[in-house]
């Protein structure tokens, strides 16, 4: 306690009375390594972070309802639809048909019937326009014509990754048509059955749900793929903030809903392969802040070792007089910790007050996903606590090899 | 009574044929309340003495017996804890504290032995009033001349009252005028309160005012000269 309070003291005064600028300097260098320890990772996991978002928002939703294992559809999905329509909990929902289909481009222009056809396999999803719109606001993505009317007939969006020019980045991953543009013309076919469709749009987005997709109206999807029961595929749901979508699933699953189909959370249906690289990124992050961390304790390291050696003197005086060497140690221990806990303050502060925000408005446009800064207070606070952990023993070790000297040879200046 | 008993204090300096003795076997004793100059010229062994007498240094051979204790046996820590209760030091360059103010300083071995802050405070005050230093508590040491410093260092090494007082050429960075009153501080201090005092200097004016001078050659005591 008498070390502490001696060492309080001692530390305090050096802060009070330092250079401001070394001291403005050291707390600028100090917020630098906490920002690098938060921001690079946040960074890193903000980027699956931002692609999960765009996923859950444009195309998966809160709560997925998908078939049943062993079942092809959804069963009575009307059934369920009247259902999900009186809870009030549910901001939006959109009811999904989904299937396989080879689409043809360029047929009528084909004068040669031995060369190859241009065609895709796609998949074609039926979908009621304003629900989905409404859903995942699907119109917004519409890159080159218009959304379809839920009024017209005949139309169809394709998603960019299936035409030509905007799949090129991608090779021949997947099969691609060619020079489609609105308003031209494209044959769906299933099985015996084909039908004519007017590209109306061309939707893109960096969810390849919707890229690689393409959208035609419910009815006509029925009409196509023969589908008489009216069951769905999937309907996703989103849910207003007043409820969780655990709790609007358990609402669900008590209402009898699972029997008819399956019933899943995002964060159950997501792929686990999203969770595996959002820990990869992470633990990248926390690798390459470790590496500010070293810097960080060996910059304390250094201006605390040039502060006790240029005050050894006074030192080998201060154990002369009485002064327990624990003291004089605490005395270091507390400058590194200011330095430490200014920095991260502020830190935290630039992290919290400004960065968070600033890429919530301003996402960092990678390919595949607007990249936002995820710094969740407990990884923040926990990291924070390493940082201050390290830049202790940082000014530790440097005033415990200075006041372990001799006393008469610090007072002296002897070796 | 004696208060320092110090027998065949030897103090050798690095090893083989590189060996210094600086100190040669002195015998030495220090009565309490006595004021003890010491004097010689530089490298004849004064202050390698003072510190081995002053528990800063460690003998080579002989033993120390200060108020009773034998100084060579303790340990460090133990050390460093009979220095802060029963030693004072006053030290050529001062050795303040340059970022605390001088109320601070003198309470820097108050707080160590544990009193309360505004206690030390107060003790700290009232002792550099004593040195005359009045209105100066809250200068730091950079503020005060080398005199005044001087005087803060005396308050600091007399706030804990030390059974003795050391000091190591007290008035070698100062002005004849403030060397004087440094002296003069100290000669009323033993003659007033009783304060043993041992002080290594260069300067016979000062050296005077002792009640004995110990003059040192070569490692060893070759005269000394009891004044009063």
């Amino acid at each position: 306690m008498r070390n502490l309070r001696i060492g309080l003291l001692l530390g305090l005064r050096q802060i009070q009375r330092a250079n401001k600028w070394t001291t403005l300097l050291i707390i600028f260098v100090m917020m630098l390594t906490f920002l690098n320890l938060i921001a690079v990772s946040g960074v890193l996991v903000g980027l699956i972070e931002g692609a999960e978002r765009a996923v859950r928002a444009e195309s998966l939703g809160d709560l997925i309802i998908t078939s049943k294992d062993g079942e092809e559809q959804i069963l009575e999905t009307e059934a369920i639809v009247r259902e999900l329509s009186a809870y009030p909990e549910i901001a939006s929902f959109s009811v999904r048909h989904r299937s396989g289909a080879v689409l043809e481009a360029n047929y009528k222009e084909r004068r040669n019937l031995t060369a190859e056809r241009d065609t895709a396999s796609v998949t074609v999803t039926g979908i009621d326009p304003l629900q989905e719109d409404i859903f995942s606001n699907l119109s917004k993505n519409i890159l080159e014509g218009e959304y379809i009317d839920p009024t017209q007939e005949g139309y169809i969006l394709i998603g960019a990754f299936y035409i030509d020019r905007y799949a090129e980045q991608f090779g021949d991953i997947f099969d691609s048509l060619e020079g489609i543009r609105p308003d031209d013309t494209v044959r769906m076919t299933v099985g015996n059955i084909s039908k004519e469709f007017i590209v109306k749009g061309i939707v893109q987005s960096k969810v390849d749900e919707v890229s690689l997709n393409t959208y035609i109206p419910e009815r006509e999807f029925r009409r196509v793929f023969g589908r008489i029961d009216r069951n769905a595929d999937q309907i996703v749901i989103k849910v207003t903030p007043q409820i969780t979508e655990a709790s609007l699933k358990q609402s669900l699953v008590a209402s009898g809903l699972d029997s008819f189909a399956k019933i899943q959370t995002y964060d159950e249906a997501k792929p686990k392969f999203i969770t595996d690289i959002k820990n990869t990124m992470n633990l990248l992050g926390r690798f390459i802040g470790s590496i500010g961390i070293v810097v960080a304790s060996i910059t304390i390291f250094i201006i605390i070792f040039i502060n006790a050696i240029s005050r050894r003197q006074q030192i080998g005086i201060l154990k002369g007089i009485g002064i327990e060497r624990r003291a004089l140690e605490i005395a270091y221990v507390i400058q590194a910790a200011f330095y430490a806990l200014a920095g991260s303050l502020l830190g935290a502060l630039f992290t919290y007050g400004f960065l968070i925000g600033y890429f919530e408005r301003n996402p960092i446009k990678f390919p595949f996903s607007d990249g936002i800064l995820v710094a969740p207070p407990e990884e923040t606070f926990i990291r924070f606590i390493i940082l201050f952990i390290v830049t202790l023993i940082a000014g530790l070790l440097p005033a415990w090899l200075i006041s372990r000297q001799n006393t008469l040879n610090s007072i002296l200046g002897r070796k | 009574m004696d208060i320092i008993i110090a027998k065949n204090i030897k103090r050798t300096f690095g090893q083989g044929a590189l060996t210094t003795h600086v100190l040669k076997g002195i015998d030495i004793t220090v009565a309490e309340g006595e004021f003890v100059a010491i004097m010689g010229k530089s490298g004849a062994g004064k202050s390698t003495l003072m510190y081995q007498l002053s528990v800063l240094d460690e003998p080579s051979a002989g033993t120390i017996t200060i108020d009773g204790t034998n100084v060579v046996a303790l340990s460090e820590p133990e050390r460093t804890a009979f220095r802060l209760n029963t030693l004072g030091y006053i030290f050529q360059n001062y050795a303040l504290v340059p970022d605390l103010s001088a109320a601070e300083n003198v309470m820097l071995p108050l707080l160590m032995r544990g009193l309360a802050w505004e206690e030390a405070k107060q003790s700290a005050r009232s002792i550099i009033d004593s040195v005359g230093m009045e209105e100066k508590y809250d200068n730091l040491p950079a503020e005060l001349s080398g005199g005044e410093q001087q005087r803060i260092s005396i308050a600091r090494a007399l706030v804990g009252k030390p059974k003795i007082l050391f000091a190591d050429e007290p008035t070698a960075n100062l002005d004849s005028v403030s060397g004087q009153q440094v002296i003069d501080l100290m000669t009323a201090l033993n003659r007033e309160s009783g304060q043993t005092i041992v002080m290594v200097t260069h300067e016979r004016e000062y050296a005077i005012t002792c009640n004995r001078i110990i003059h040192m050659e070569d490692g060893l005591i070759v005269h000394e000269e009891q004044l009063r």
